[in-house]
C-alpha cells in the first residue's frame, strides 16, 4: 500500500518537475523555432509550434551580413579575460580565506558576500566615473573585464574556498616536512587536489562573462569592441524588427555554451557537490 | 667518542608554546640522544602533538630554544629541518601513486628518476609493499596505507623520525604487530625516533625513554620500568600500568609504620618507611602487586568481592568498596562474587602520595 502511494507520489513529483522544466525551457525552444520561421509565420495566429519549412538561410544571412563573428570574438575575449583575472586573483584569495582563521578573515568573507549582493546596474555609474578618471576606459574591454571580474569574484572565491577547505591540512604539512616550501606545497599538493572544483568554478565564471550585458553596454561605446550580448540588440531597430534574424543570432550565440554545459553537466554537478578528493 | 657525538640529537630547552591565550606547552626540557626511541605519552589534549609539531617546525615555539643535531632551529622552516614524520591520518598524497608518495621527498631533493625508482623498490621490499607501487592510496587497506606512510619516512635518511599516533587507526592485532616492526626498523636503521601515543602500553613496550605529559607539562621522564616502579606523583602512577593503580585514602597509625586504609573494616597494612602518626596519605596499590589468600591467615586483611572477571590468563577481582579496588589474581582463581578474601601487599610495594599535591612521599 505504502509502496503504491510512494509510486504515485513519485509520479506526481516527476510530472511537476517536467512542467517546471518545460516552462523554463520554453523560451529557449521558442528561440530556436522562431529562428527557423519565415517572417510571416512568426506572427501567425494561432502560433505555429513547429516551423513549416525551416528557413536555414536566416543563419547564413546573419553569418554573412551581420558582424556576429566580431561580436563573438569580443565576447570570448571578455569572457577569457574575466576568467583569467577571477581565477588567478580569486584562487589565491580563496586559499588564504580557507587556511587562516581570525576575525579579520570573517570580516573579509562578509565583505565579499556583500559585493555579491550589489547589482551591477547600481555599481556601473561609480565604476564608469572611476575608470574614466583613471584612464582605464581608454581600453574599454579591459575596463569591462575588470568590472565584471569584481562581480564574479565573490562567487568564485566562495566556491574555490570550499574546494580548498575539503583538502586536509595535514597533506600540506606532510609536504612541508618532506622538504617543500609553502608555495611549493600549494602548487604541487593543493592545486591538483582542488583542480576539479576550480575548473568547474572557472567554467561557470566563463559563462557569466560570456553572457554579461550591463557593464559591456555601459563601458564599451565603440561598436567594434562590443560583445555579442550587445551586438544582438543592435538588431532591434526602431521600424523593422527582424525577429527571425535576432533569434538566429541568439541561437548562434548561446548554442556553443549550451552544448558545453550539457556535455560537462555531470562534471559540473559533481565538482560543485563533492569534495576534491573523490 | 667525540664531543659532538655526546650532544643530544634533539634538545628542548625551556620551551613554551602559546596558542593565543592558551598555554599549550609549559617549560619543556627534553634531551634525546642520537639513536634513542622516545615515547611521548599522556591523555588526549595534553600537548603531545603540539610538542611533536614544534619539533617538526609546523608550529613556532613561543619561547625557549630548540636544537636539532646541535643547531638552533627555532626559526628554521620544516623543509630545512630534515626530519621525517608519520601522521595519524597518514597524510598520503591522494593524487599520487604509492611510488610517487614514497619518493616525493627525494624528488624535492632533486634525486634522479632512476635513483628514485630504485629506492622505492628497495623500501617497498622492506615494508612489504612490492606489488602495490602503482596503486593510489584510496585503493589500499588501512594497514597498507600505514605502511606507505612508514615507507615515506624511512626512504629518507632524516635526522629523526617523528610519529604522531601512527597506529591508532589500526585494529588491535595489527597494532601489536606494527609495534614490533616499527621498533625493529628503528633498531635496524639506527635512527632517532620520537613517538607520540596516548597508549601507555605502546609507550612502555616500544621506547627506551618515556616522557609522561599532562596539561602541557612533562610530569616525569625516564626508562619505562623507572616510571612504573618509581612514579614521582599520583598522575604518573595512575597513568602507567594496566589495570591502573588503586588509590585509597589512608592514615598513618600510632606506630608510624603501618597505615589504616579508608575502606570497610579499616584494614591495616605495613609500609616500608616511618611517617609521623596521624599523617593523611593516599596509598597506591598496583592490582598486580596484591596477594590474595585466606582472610583469616596472619597478615591478610579481609575484603569482600563484588565482581569477578576471568580472562583465562588472569582473574580480575573487584572489591565491594568505595573506592573500588581492582586486584589481579592468577588465572583460574576460584573466588566468586560475594566471597570474602584476604589481601596482602609487600610493604615496599605500597606507594604513598600526598593527598593534596599528589606528590610521591618518601624516598
Ligand atoms: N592550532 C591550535 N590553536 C589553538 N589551540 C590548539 C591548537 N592546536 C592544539 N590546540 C590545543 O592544545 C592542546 C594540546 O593539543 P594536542 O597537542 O593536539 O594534544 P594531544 O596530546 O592530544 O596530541 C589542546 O587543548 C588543543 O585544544
Ligand atoms: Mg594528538
Amino acid at each position: 500500500m505504502s509502496a503504491l502511494n510512494e509510486n504515485r507520489k513519485n509520479a506526481v513529483l516527476f510530472t511537476i518537475a517536467l512542467v517546471i522544466a518545460a516552462i523554463y525551457l520554453f523560451p529557449l525552444y521558442w528561440m530556436y523555432v522562431t529562428s527557423l520561421k519565415t517572417n510571416s509565420s512568426i506572427f501567425a495566429v494561432p502560433p505555429e509550434f513547429l516551423p513549416g519549412a525551416p528557413q536555414w538561410q536566416t543563419y547564413a544571412l546573419i553569418w554573412n551580413e551581420s558582424d556576429i563573428l566580431r561580436y563573438l570574438k569580443n565576447s570570448i575575449f571578455i569572457a577569457t579575460g574575466v576568467t583569467l583575472v577571477t581565477v588567478i586573483v580569486g584562487a589565491g584569495a580563496a586559499y588564504v580565506l580557507a587556511r587562516y582563521r581570525s576575525i579579520w578573515i570573517d570580516i573579509a568573507l562578509f565583505t565579499i558576500l556583500m559585493l555579491q549582493v550589489l547589482p551591477p546596474s547600481l555599481m556601473v555609474t561609480p565604476i564608469f566615473v572611476a575608470f574614466t578618471s583613471l584612464g582605464i576606459l581608454e581600453y574599454p574591454r579591459i575596463g569591462t573585464i575588470l568590472a565584471i571580474s569584481a562581480k564574479t569574484m565573490p562567487f568564485f572565491v566562495i566556491l574555490c574556498r570550499a574546494a580548498f577547505m575539503s583538502i586536509p591540512r595535514e597533506l600540506e604539512e606532510a609536504a612541508l616536512v618532506d622538504g617543500n616550501s609553502r608555495a611549493g606545497a600549494f602548487v604541487m599538493i593543493v592545486l591538483p587536489l582542488a583542480r576539479n572544483g576550480i575548473l568547474v568554478a572557472a567554467l561557470l565564471i566563463f559563462m557569466q562573462g560570456f553572457g554579461e550585458y550591463v557593464y559591456s553596454a555601459s563601458l564599451i561605446a565603440d561598436n567594434r569592441l562590443q560583445p555579442a550580448s550587445i551586438g544582438m540588440t543592435n538588431y532591434l531597430q526602431p521600424n523593422v524588427v527582424t525577429w527571425n534574424a535576432i533569434m538566429a543570432f541568439a541561437a548562434t550565440y548561446v548554442t556553443p555554451i549550451l552544448a558545453a554545459f550539457v556535455l560537462l553537466q555531470r562534471k559540473i554537478v559533481s565538482g560543485l557537490t563533492s569534495g576534491a578528493l573523490k | 667518542m667525540t664531543a659532538t657525538d655526546q650532544k643530544p640529537q634533539i634538545e628542548f630547552i625551556d620551551v613554551d608554546k602559546h596558542y593565543g591565550s592558551f598555554h599549550a606547552l609549559k617549560a619543556i626540557n627534553l634531551a634525546i640522544p642520537k639513536g634513542q626511541f622516545v615515547a611521548l605519552v599522556g591523555p588526549s589534549g595534553c600537548g603531545k602533538s603540539t610538542l611533536l609539531r614544534t619539533l617538526a617546525g609546523l608550529e613556532k615555539i613561543t619561547s625557549g630554544t630548540l636544537n636539532i643535531a646541535g643547531e638552533r632551529v627555532n626559526d628554521i622552516p620544516p623543509r630545512k629541518r630534515d626530519l621525517a614524520m608519520v601522521f595519524q591520518s597518514y597524510a598520503l598524497y591522494p593524487h599520487m601513486n604509492v611510488r610517487d608518495n614514497l619518493t616525493y621527498a627525494l624528488r624535492l631533493k632533486g634525486v634522479s628518476k632512476a635513483e628514485r625508482a630504485r629506492k622505492a623498490d628497495e623500501v617497498a621490499a622492506v615494508i612489504g609493499l612490492d606489488n602495490l607501487l602503482d596503486r593510489k592510496p584510496r585503493e589500499l587497506s588501512g594497514g597498507q596505507r600505514q605502511r606507505v606512510a612508514m615507507g615515506r619516512a624511512i626512504i629518507r635518511e632524516p635526522k629523526a623520525f617523528l610519529f604522531d599516533e601512527p597506529l591508532s587507526n589500526l585494529d588491535a592485532s595489527l597494532r601489536v604487530r606494527m609495534r614490533k616492526e616499527i621498533r625493529a626498523l628503528h633498531d635496524r636503521i639506527g635512527s632517532t625516533s620520537v613517538y607520540v601515543t596516548h597508549d601507555q602500553i605502546e609507550a612502555m613496550t616500544m621506547a627506551d625513554h618515556v616522557v609522561v605529559m599532562q596539561a602541557g607539562v612533562i610530569e616525569q621522564q625516564g626508562a619505562p620500568l623507572t616510571l612504573y616502579e618509581k612514579p614521582v606523583n599520583r598522575f604518573v602512577a595512575g597513568f602507567i600500568g594496566s589495570p591502573a593503580m588503586n588509590f585509597v585514602p589512608a592514615t598513618v597509625d600510632d606506630t608510624g609504620q603501618t597505615i589504616r586504609l579508608d575502606l570497610k573494616g579499616q584494614p591495616t597494612i605495613a609500609i616500608a618507611r616511618r611517617f609521623p602518626p596521624g599523617t593523611h596519605v593516599v596509598a597506591g596499590l598496583r592490582p598486580e602487586h596484591v596477594d590474595i589468600g585466606d582472610p583469616d591467615a596472619a597478615g591478610y586483611a579481609p575484603i569482600k568481592i563484588s565482581a569477578v572477571e576471568a580472562t583465562g590468563s588472569a582473574t580480575y577481582l573487584f572489591s565491594d568498596d568505595d573506592p573500588e579496588l581492582i586486584i589481579v589474581a592468577a588465572g583460574g582463581h576460584s573466588a566468586r562474587a560475594g566471597d570474602t578474601v584476604g589481601f596482602k601487599i609487600a610493604p615496599d610495594r605500597v606507594h604513598l602520595f600526598d593527598p593534596k599535591t599528589g606528590i610521591t612521599l618518601g624516598d
